[in-house]
């Protein structure tokens, strides 16, 4: 849940747009308490275009839904309690920060497979659309390469163009 | 911002705590907006990542989890 958090925010949706809280089952008041305070507070940012966000939305499915997360987020008690294969354990802020690393950069080329859907694409023109630095885009994008998913498909004058293919 | 703008939530909650919890609100006529659709799971860990994306997705407001 904290990844779905961080990734609202990287993405400008904002994790306000989502909560999570605890209520036991003799706790009624305390559920009519939640939800008056959490449509209050969605009241407040106001109607949510689905249309808007659709590039990040999408990018943030393929993020949750990647065996490296997915993976990851599975092992999340063996990496930080119990040891891995080599008896080698985590701390658990050393975790945390792997796993939001992991997050941002799977993000970053769920987006760039996205954009990369609509036709060739130039590294100049992916940072624009996707709002990243170029420097991050190409850095994923050679990930991305090395994993078949992406490659060079022609240059348009003397700029590169890429391709996705099909996953 | 819009006065007549009603946020719609989609809510999941547990069947044993929080679905018991809005179930006993709803009883003891406890006044609380009327903003929510529920979907009842049967643990709240229920509630994958992808569910809540697909929630905002399909032109919820805001997703709630409870538990």
């Amino acid at each position: 849940m904290e990844i779905v958090e961080h990734l609202l925010d990287i993405s400008g949706i904002g994790r306000n747009r989502m909560q999570l809280r605890w209520v036991s089952s003799a706790e009624g008041q305390l559920f009519a308490d939640y939800i008056t305070q959490f449509s209050e507070q969605t009241k407040e940012l106001g109607p949510f275009d689905p249309e808007q966000f659709k590039l990040p939305l999408t990018a943030i499915e393929q993020t949750l839904s990647s065996p490296r997360i997915r993976w990851l987020i599975g092992m999340t008690r063996e990496l930080t309690e119990i040891e891995n294969v080599y008896h080698e354990k985590l701390e658990e802020k050393d975790y945390k920060r792997l796993l939001k690393q992991a997050t941002e950069e799977e993000y970053h080329k769920a987006m760039i497979v996205e954009v990369l859907r609509k036709g060739p694409h130039s590294v100049h023109e992916m940072a624009k659309k996707i709002g990243l630095p170029i420097y991050t885009v190409s850095l994923r994008l050679n990930e991305l390469e090395k994993h078949g998913q992406a490659e060079l498909t022609g240059y348009d004058g003397s700029t590169p163009k890429f391709i996705g293919l099909a996953t | 911002m819009n006065k007549q703008f009603k946020p719609k939530i989609l809510s999941f909650l547990c069947n044993w705590c929080a679905y018991a919890a809005a179930d006993s609100a709803g009883v003891s006529r406890l006044q609380y907006p009327p903003a929510t659709r529920v979907i009842r799971t049967m643990c709240s860990a229920r509630v994958d990542p992808v569910y809540i994306v697909k929630g905002l997705e399909s032109g919820f407001d805001s997703v709630f989890v409870g538990g």
